[in-house]
């Protein structure tokens, strides 16, 4: 599956992402970037590259044609040699709490949720709060309280606490979709919240 | 409850038991089981089964199942694996109750045929099997005991209120020694082993309807079917307490995964998720089992505000410390309280929180000072410690204590820390039914794990 693939069947089952279109070539991207509306996020799209942070295949906060143009050329660049299905123009998101929404089905267990600080150092970390789904809302508040950071999903150092509902039922959201779509492994990573809602950044799962 | 489940009865509560394997010979494991029910006084009929043997231990030998006159309750099968199915046929045969299997041999080595037959026999005659590859069952009130290690190396503990599940037999083994020793009181040791016929929820289902179950201590390795227990748990615990301790938690050999959750999200995160939805209490060791499980003898308490009774300032300086870091409160005395102790302190003592009594403080000034505390509404549980080596601290203590924990009006906690003195005064205490420590950590923990189930009891009672 493409990652377009992945964001098709997200938004099927109800899932809000920021506006984004696969261009093939700069100009188609520049296009697009109009389109959706400057600040955006560039990404490489490739069936060889897992972590695209790691290779240099993201670029964020492009402010105009001129730095898209560049950084176009640049993500093109750090993925030679590898296959490459386009590149991604996505809006930038809110700025806020990077949290990972992940999910996985556990051969015991069945279908369970994980939350944590998300970003590229979830796996260094390693905060994170487990619960078996299906999950009641209480459920997802005892998940936040579990986690050493969650001081900052409350509020730390003079920020709004983030939107609890919204993240309440992105969870629920993602418990709903493991089952309807019978998903093995699913990174909603990272979504990032502030008080007034949240924004998927990126997206992929298994099945 | 099925009626599998409920056929344990025969198991735990026989009249009538066969020990198929038996020996004449001492130190075997069928000589130690027929010396199990010969030294414990078990009230029932003993059938020795061994074609080899006229009698062993003074009890007549039957050569098979078979040829037992009357009615069988248990049967105890300590012979190679091989020969399991055809004894599981004669059991069949004979309607005999329920069946443990101590022999290994079966799945633990890809003899899944073997344990194939013997599940299809159980099941089509509604036989409760306990086993293959453990230990089997020891049950203090009855007697019945196939734990097949000799009772002079390990102890059989007295009969109580705590349940074992161990998917383990070492480790069921230990503890039970362990239990012995500090002189905890037991309702059922079950060691499942492969848990062929019956799994861990199974045995969870039928200890939730054991009236002698108070508190459940499970032990598991490798669920058998995880969502099962998963249910049985949430089910089980809402009743009685579950004490969990899960082992195997290392990430060895996970696939590799595609997604940063798949590489965090580990077999043991699903086991604590499915934990802590359970609100089942889990233990991170085996010296946590212990710790937690001797507090759940005690009345749940109404909040987290404890008070601290000590006669030395320093250890109530720690316990405070940990008092805060397991997030519990401080209890903040009522003036009624704070006037009475005054009264029993000595001049230069001062009304805090923690109370020191102060190392002049003897057994009067305790008893009096926990009175007090047991009155004041402001005080959810109590903790206090003995400093057992001062000089007006005598053996009075351990009567104080053991009634003020008999009266179960509040929970308490007691920590003493020392040598051979105060080991020895702990160990009096525990057989008492006193929870106590030697660690504030580990008190303080013990108390906050109580609470939060406690809490929880609370939040299902306003459901209702």
């Amino acid at each position: 599956m493409t990652l377009l693939d992945d964001f098709r069947l997200l938004e099927k089952n109800g899932f809000k992402l920021l506006p984004y279109a696969l261009t093939k070539s700069e100009d188609d991207a520049v296009q697009a970037a109009k389109r959706i509306g400057y600040p955006v996020a560039l990404k490489i799209v490739s069936p060889d590259i897992t972590h695209k942070t790691d290779v240099g295949g993201v670029k964020i906060g492009i402010k105009d044609e001129q730095i898209l143009r560049h950084s176009y050329q640049d993500i093109v660049q750090s993925a030679s040699g590898k296959r490459v299905d386009g590149v991604l123009v996505q809006k930038m998101a809110r700025k806020g709490v990077e949290l990972i929404i992940g999910g996985k089905k556990d051969p015991q267990f069945g279908h369970m949720i994980v939350l944590g600080l998300g970003g590229i150092y979830v796996e260094i970390f390693r905060d994170v709060s487990a619960r078996l789904c299906p999950l009641a809302s209480a459920d997802v508040d005892e998940m936040v309280a579990e986690l050493k950071t969650h001081p900052l999903l409350e509020g730390a150092r003079g920020k709004k606490p983030i939107d609890k509902k919204a993240l309440e039922q992105l969870v629920l959201r993602a418990c709903r979709f493991m089952a309807q779509e019978d998903i093995m492994e699913m990174d909603l990573n990272p979504v990032v919240f502030d008080e007034n809602g949240c924004d998927i950044v990126d997206a992929r799962f298994s099945r | 409850m099925d009626r599998i489940i409920k056929n344990l009865d025969s198991v735990f509560e026989p009249k009538t038991v066969a020990i198929v394997g038996a020996s004449a010979t001492p130190n075997k494991i069928g000589n130690v089981l027929v010396k199990n029910f010969l030294e414990a006084k078990f009230q029932g009929d003993v059938y020795p089964v061994n074609p080899k043997y006229d009698e062993v231990l003074g009890y007549k030998c039957y050569p098979d199942i078979s040829s037992i006159p009357g009615k069988i309750d248990c049967v105890i099968i300590a012979t190679p694996a091989e020969t399991v199915p055809q004894i599981m046929e004669d059991c069949a045969g004979k309607k005999v109750g329920g069946v443990i299997i101590l022999s290994g041999g079966f799945e633990e080595i890809n003899r899944n045929d073997l344990a194939g037959k013997i599940r299809e026999i159980a099941e089509k005659n509604d036989i409760p099997v306990v086993g293959p590859n453990c230990l089997g069952v020891f049950n203090p009130y009855t007697k019945v005991d196939s734990v097949f290690l000799p009772t002079y190396k390990l102890e059989r503990p007295k009969a109580g209120g705590i349940a074992f599940v161990t998917q383990s037999g070492a480790v069921g083994s230990t503890v039970m020694d362990l239990a012995a020793y500090y002189g905890l009181g037991i309702s059922k040791f079950i060691s499942y082993g492969n848990s062929t016929v019956l799994d861990e929820a199974d045995y969870l289902e039928y200890l939730l309807h054991d009236k002698e179950t108070e508190t459940i201590i499970l032990y598991i390795e490798g669920a058998k079917n995880g969502r099962k227990l998963f249910e049985a748990m949430k089910k089980v615990n809402k009743v009685k307490p579950i004490i969990a301790f899960k082992a195997g938690r290392g990430r060895g050999g996970q696939a590799a995964a595609r997604s940063h959750t798949g590489n965090i999200a580990g077999s043991y995160l699903a086991y604590q998720a499915a934990f802590k939805q359970a609100k089942v209490t889990e233990a991170d060791s085996l010296d946590e089992v212990f710790e937690f499980v001797k507090i759940f003898n005690q009345p749940k308490p109404a909040g987290n505000r404890v008070a601290i009774i000590t006669n030395g300032g320093g250890m109530g300086v720690i316990t405070a410390d940990c008092i805060e870091d397991e997030g519990l409160i401080l209890a903040q005395f009522s003036e009624e309280t704070k006037k009475e102790i005054a009264g029993i302190l000595p001049s230069y003592g001062s009304v805090a929180n923690p109370l020191d009594l102060v190392a002049d403080a003897g057994v009067e000034a305790y008893s009096k000072a926990i009175d007090v505390m047991l009155a004041d509404k402001n005080i959810d549980a109590l903790v206090i410690i003995i400093l057992m080596q001062t000089p007006p601290i005598d053996e009075r203590i351990i009567h104080v204590l053991s009634r003020v924990s008999d009266m179960q009006k509040k929970p308490i906690v007691t920590i003493s820390i020392g040598g051979t003195y105060t080991e020895a005064s702990r160990k009096i205490l525990e057989g008492k039914g006193v929870p106590s420590y030697n660690s504030p950590n580990a008190a303080v923990k013990a108390l906050d794990r109580f609470i939060t189930y406690a809490r929880y009891c609370d939040q299902l009672k306003k459901i209702k």
